[in-house]
């Protein structure tokens, strides 16, 4: 979230696409409940109608994956009916860029498309530059080359007629929901959008977020308290496990994973730091080399040298041009090239897209090693339904691990509040953290690599490994701090802005990353996590303080949010070039004249209208603005609508080009794939519900949860049911071009049927909660029919949106 | 009843609830009631009604008001809690007792599982267990309130759509709220047997609600049981022994007259 | 026919007068119990039973002593209690219980009374059987019946126990040298001269 939970309370109106608050965010939509009762508007556009839009204004119906087709039509409403915060966007958004007059689009494809390679050459995507580097504007929004242009431009042809064909939307709807929204587009108002899973499950995921994001630039809806593009983040803690790199692609603090095209720092820092020559830009990554080199200094401690390059190379690197997502690892392991999987609290039998191929490519492991709290299909899957143990080589050890309750540590939230939590009980029986079971382990792999050597042994040896308590076991606060880091020499840091100096002890804590150094003398695991400690050893992730001074609920001294305890980030947009905030009623910062006041802004410098000292306020962009051409998404700087792998059309009814052009199109012959195909009428999606937990691989076991929701069910609706001549509870299979599914029928009013281009085209969904291990007659995973298949820029898998058959079994 | 140290009612604001059914778990939770093996009826509703060993549950309801708009309806099904409570009422063993906070609590100690309260509850609350031969139903978790605590569900609720405090102040605030509201929206609870303790907050006229009734009261059947048929069966055999006693000191016994030979 | 009046003549058989026994005390223990779980106030019946729980074991499996003896003495008594013309004349001059009358028709075996009696535990008895089966098992039935069968319940305890008082009374000291009927079996020849001359006389045409 760039904003936080309590903050929704303060939107006029919010928007909830992609998302069913109510049933898997309570806690959030608490908030948004508040806000309805001070009089916000609140919408729900989702394919289903939800527990979340029974509580909202108004749900309209939307056919899964066309959300960028909705939000397009929204921003050529917002753009042609001149509906866009004009001072915002000509201030703080990349609008005025010229764009290389190279670029193109056309047809559904951007300049520099390479059919064979699936990918873009983005050296078109790039803005005029004038004599000194900085990229040319037109503040008057004017010039046809301009970004602004372009994006209505492109825009334009998201038509409500066209918009409405392709989404099943009505008109009516559309335009409700447009106006509604649009409305926020002025200073004293503020618009909030909620997503969650229902945005990142789809081929074109990044880019509905960043569709969304755009909207939120023109309507000055960013930085602002009630706004922001806010991810709803569960108990999964999906915050906490991609701040430290749960995401192959990266390093703790979303730092870039290393990879053989670098082959040296020097190489690595070079590529990976921005340079700007606009002295107002802050362009904040410039520091990349300081948090790397402290990431190193954390990583290998002492033997990091700067002739060693801190260990650069001990780290593994990704091949050029290769991914290693969770899918790519099933499809690797299912061609026999992986030996051995760690599964720790993750039950991929039944979450990973097309199930069958991934019990089928863990058959072909030599060893399985399962933490979890409970046994589940994936380290079960020897006796699992089809398969004869007898023929199954996999070993498989099943490590028991304590529950979250059961352990000391830190978990973050979607407002990026890091709250440290205390253990409430002993883990049962001879359960472990797993801190603790990862303690042990590497600690009998670098013993064996002292004494027996092998491939990369320094980097084995000369890990830093003492996050153990006096007992032997795992410290969470020992490794907390060295997140955080460390001074490692004596040290004075001096203020740049105001001068004044600070003396640090070696042994200290580093109290803020913009203390950190890149010669070796800092050490920090995560920087965006510097200064959750001061620097005398206080964890502010403890801290449980109530004091609400703007009263907005920032609640600035309860727990540590990152960054630098920041609770809505890019905060400074709040205000105009002047410091003045744009809502004087909801004033989250103010810039007094030397200072700013309120929440921590997002950097000290002055407001931009100082040309001398003042910064823009999107300080972590390379230009300091907000990116309504952001060249840095692989399909390109304007979302586009590309329909979802399997659909229900033959032809993209914007373009030519039918899918995303960028994805990666999986070939093992178990990804069998079923566009606009008879076989499979009609669409399908995939979701939770709020009685179960991501695979139920926790909540299955907990008898009051699997009262309430027993067995999987496929949610009909009534039209579609009365054709099909099935009842409400009948049994009926649901099947795809990959699997099928046995599950009870429940009919509902809760699905209508779509006009799409001309057609009605019925949507089913089914709950992803359940597996055969438990309860035995719960059915098994839907993930049988969900294909291997994923966003171009996360390899997020495609669960929401496919194609099925319903029958009546 | 009675006299009550602090009239409590339970607020159910059903227009903020989210059916999440953290009620239903807390419930069970706090009253340590096991799970009952189910399935899927086609509905989200789950157990399909209460049972001895579910003192609440959510009902789910598909629903198209008259102008054509389509409404998930969302209630919390429960003991209601009357201040003129039929189950006190019929309640041959005193098990079901008001207590000092006006709700009706159950002491399963001394239920004897007669049932009376099962078919005279006008909201179809008491549930009957087979196997222990008692009556469940909610207390309002009278064990919370002694220890100053809310009820196990109001404590769940994370919206605020159940909420409880002192009666005339829970009575206005759903006034207050009704009149917010607008439309179709009324308040439940405070105009029918004596006033409940459990009281909605309702979106839609309460007629549109399943399993609600829309004027609940105390049956007309309980009434002529306990308040005829009951005292008139000591007055009516009091009565007649009383007549017997006068008519022998009146009349005295009725003798034999014997017959006299040839007195034909 | 020169038997003295004082001569002993056997009025019931011992089946009967078991059968009366039984329905006389399940129906007195159900009265009793009943009235423990009717009134709080009267616990103390079902305590000294061992508490509500045993009491009302002991008073469903009383009402199924009560059911069977019921339906036997129906079956015993039916004949004999049928009504016929005289009995309207019998009761409109108030049975010569309650003002001189000389104008009684004789009786046979049972007096309309009796007969009302009788037929009031017969039909009342069965409500009251039923009922009881109902309420015992009230999960099983709708709550609307369910809810009834309490009341109908009190309602026949209530008319069944205001009988059973009539009934003592007659057969007790109201009606002296009654109560032998139900004891020894036998009442005096004078007794049954007043209380069923016409089965008397039949009786003894019979025996001539």
């Amino acid at each position: 979230m760039t904003n936080h939970y309590i903050d929704l309370k303060n939107a006029d109106v919010i928007l909830i696409m992609g998302s069913n608050a109510a049933e898997h965010h309570p806690m959030a939509f608490k908030w948004i409940l508040r806000a309805k009762e001070k009089g916000a508007q609140i919408i729900h556009v989702d394919p289903r109608y939800t527990r979340t839009s029974a509580r909202c204004d108004y749900h309209v119906p939307l056919r899964s994956g066309t959300d960028i087709a909705f939000l397009g039509g929204m921003i050529n409403y917002i753009a042609s009916n001149d509906k866009f915060f004009h001072d915002y966007v000509v201030n703080y958004t990349n609008a005025p860029f010229l764009v290389n007059p190279d670029f193109q689009f056309n047809d559904g494809l951007f300049s520099g498309y390479n059919p064979e390679k699936r990918k873009y050459d983005k050296a078109t995507w790039t803005f005029q530059m004038d004599a000194n580097g900085v990229p040319m504007k037109d503040f008057t929004l004017q010039d046809p080359r301009c970004v602004f242009q372009l994006m209505k431009q492109h825009y334009s042809r998201y038509t409500l007629d066209k918009v409405s064909s392709i989404t099943g939307v009505s008109k009516e709807n559309l335009l409700k929901v447009y106006e509604a929204y649009a409305s926020t587009g002025v200073p004293d108002k503020a618009g909030t959008e909620c997503y969650a899973l229902g945005w990142t499950h789809h081929t074109t995921g990044s880019q509905i977020i960043r569709t969304m994001s755009m909207i939120q630039l023109l309507l000055g809806n960013m930085g602002i308290a009630g706004g922001g593009v806010n991810a709803l983040r569960g108990e999964p803690n999906v915050q906490g496990s991609t701040d430290h790199c749960i995401l192959y692609g990266n390093l703790p603090g979303y730092l870039k994973m290393l990879n053989t095209s670098c082959p040296d720092l020097k190489t690595y820092l070079e590529h990976y730091t921005p340079k700007c020559n606009d002295p107002q830009s802050a362009n904040f990554y410039i520091n990349y080399p300081k948090f790397t080199v402290s990431f190193l200094k954390a990583m290998y401690g002492d033997a990091a040298t700067p002739e060693n390059e801190f260990g650069y190379n001990w780290l593994p690197k990704l091949d050029d041009g290769k991914h290693y997502s969770l899918m790519h690892l099933f499809d690797k392991m299912y061609e026999g090239k992986i030996k051995g999987l760690f599964s720790y609290g993750t039950d991929p039998a039944v979450s990973s897209p097309n199930s069958g191929k991934v019990r089928k490519a863990l058959e072909k492991l030599d060893f399985l090693v399962s933490a979890n709290i409970f046994d589940n299909e994936t380290c079960s899957f020897w006796h699992g339904p089809g398969v004869d143990p007898t023929q199954v080589k996999t070993e498989c050890f099943l490590l028991p691990a304590a529950a979250t309750m059961e352990k000391e540590g830190s978990q973050s939230n979607s407002g990026r509040w890091v709250q440290w939590k205390y253990k409430a009980v002993n883990p049962p029986e001879d359960a472990l953290a797993i801190g603790d079971i990862q303690i042990r382990i590497m600690d009998t792999i670098k013993a064996l690599y002292a004494k027996e050597g092998g491939p990369n042994a320094e980097s084995i040896l000369n890990l830093k490994w003492d996050y153990k308590d006096g007992k032997g076991n795992f410290d969470a606060l020992k490794v907390a701090k060295q997140i955080n880091g460390y001074w490692l020499a004596d040290s004075t840091y001096e203020d740049k802005l105001t001068g004044a100096t600070k003396d640090f002890k070696k042994g200290e804590l580093v109290p803020s990353f913009g203390m950190l150094r890149d010669d070796g003398t800092t050490s920090c695991g995560n920087w965006i996590m510097s200064g959750s400690f001061d620097e005398k050893g206080l964890n502010k992730m403890a801290k449980r303080e109530k004091d609400d001074p703007t009263g907005l609920g920032l609640y600035p001294n309860w727990a540590y949010c990152w960054p630098v305890n920041r609770r809505i980030i890019y905060n400074r947009a709040s205000c105009d070039v002047n410091g003045k905030p744009y809502n004087p009623k909801r004033k989250i910062l103010a810039w007094t004249g030397d200072k700013w006041v309120g929440d921590v802004p997002d950097g000290p410098w002055p407001p931009q209208a100082d040309k001398e000292k003042g910064k823009y306020p999107f300080i972590m962009k390379q230009d300091g603005v907000g990116s309504l051409f952001g060249p840095g998404m692989v399909e390109g700087p304007f979302p586009e609508h590309y329909e979802p792998l399997e659909g229900p059309l033959a032809k993209n009814p914007l373009s030519n080009q039918l899918i995303n052009p960028t994805i990666e199109i999986f070939k093992s012959e178990l990804d069998t794939v079923a566009n606009a195909s008879e076989k499979f009428p009609y669409v399908c999606t995939t979701y939770s519900c709020t009685e179960h937990w991501c695979s139920g691989a926790l909540t299955r076991w907990q008898a009051w949860l699997l009262e309430m929701q027993p067995e999987l069910y496929v949610e009909i609706g009534e039209q579609l049911a009365r054709d099909l001549r099935i009842g409400n509870a009948d049994w009926v299979h649901v099947s795809s071009a990959r699997g099928r599914v046995k599950c009870r029928a429940m009919v509902t009013k809760r699905f209508v049927p779509f006009k799409v281009e001309g057609k009605t085209v019925h949507q089913v969904g089914l709950p992803f909660n359940y597996g055969w291990l438990y309860p035995e007659d719960g059915s098994d995973s839907t993930n049988f029919l969900t294909p291997t298949v994923g966003d171009a820029n996360t390899f997020c898998p495609e669960y929401k949106a496919f194609m099925v058959n319903v029958e009546r079994a | 009843m009675k006299e009550h140290k602090m009239e409590y009612v339970k607020l159910i604001d059903t227009t903020l609830c989210t059916a999440c059914r953290g009620c239903q778990v807390a419930c069970k939770q706090w009253n340590e009631n096991p799970a009952s093996k189910t399935q899927n009826h086609g509905s989200y509703q789950n157990p399909q009604d209460l049972e001895w060993n579910t003192w609440t549950l959510i009902r789910f309801q598909e629903y198209t008001d008259t102008d054509g708009n389509f409404k998930w309806l969302f209630r919390k099904d429960g003991c209601m809690h009357c201040t003129d409570a039929a189950c006190v009422r019929a309640c041959p063993s005193g098990a079901l007792h008001h207590t000092d906070y006006g709700v009706v609590a159950h002491n399963r100690e001394i239920c004897i599982g007669c049932k009376a309260c099962t078919s005279a509850c006008p909201f179809d609350i008491p549930r009957y267990n087979k196997t222990t031969e008692k009556i469940y139903k909610c207390d309002l978790c009278y064990d919370r309130l002694k220890n100053g605590q809310p009820a196990a569900c109001v404590k769940a609720c994370i919206t605020g759509a159940i909420t409880m405090g002192e009666k005339e102040t829970m009575i206005k605030k759903a006034y207050d709220r009704v009149e917010k509201l607008g439309g179709k929206a009324v308040v439940y609870g405070d105009k029918f047997v004596g006033g409940t303790h459990v009281m909605y907050i309702l979106s839609e006229p309460p007629a549109v609600y399943d399993k609600l009734p829309v004027k609940p009261s105390v049956p007309m059947s309980v009434i002529l049981w306990k308040n005829l048929f009951k005292p008139f069966t000591l007055i009516g055999m009091g009565a007649i022994a009383g007549a017997a006693a006068l008519h022998y000191l009146i009349k005295g016994p009725h003798e034999v007259h014997e017959k006299k030979e040839g007195e034909e | 026919m020169s038997n003295h009046s004082a001569e002993m003549i056997k009025v019931t058989d011992g089946i009967e007068r078991i059968a009366h026994w039984i329905l006389a005390a399940t129906c007195l223990f159900c009265l009793l119990t009943g009235l423990g779980f009717m009134f709080h106030s009267w616990s103390g019946i079902p305590n000294m039973l061992g508490g509500y729980y045993a009491a009302l074991w002991m008073h469903i499996f009383s009402g199924l002593a009560f059911a069977a003896s019921l339906i036997y003495g129906f079956f015993m008594w039916k004949k004999d209690c049928a009504f016929e013309a005289d009995d309207a004349k019998w009761i409109l001059n108030g049975g010569g219980y309650l003002w001189p009358t000389t104008n009684l028709p004789p009786v046979y075996k049972y007096n309309a009374g009796q007969k009302a009696f009788f037929w009031c535990i017969v039909a009342f008895g069965a409500l009251i059987v039923l009922t009881g089966l109902v309420m015992w098992n009230a999960d099983s039935f709708a709550h609307v019946v369910a809810r009834w069968a309490f009341t109908l319940h009190a309602m026949s305890a209530m008319v069944i126990g205001s009988f059973f008082v009539v009934h003592f009374y007659l057969g007790t000291i109201g009606n002296p040298g009654t109560v032998s009927a139900m004891f020894t079996g036998k009442c005096s020849k004078a007794w049954c001269q007043t209380h069923c001359p016409r089965w008397l006389e039949e009786k003894e045409k019979k025996v001539a």
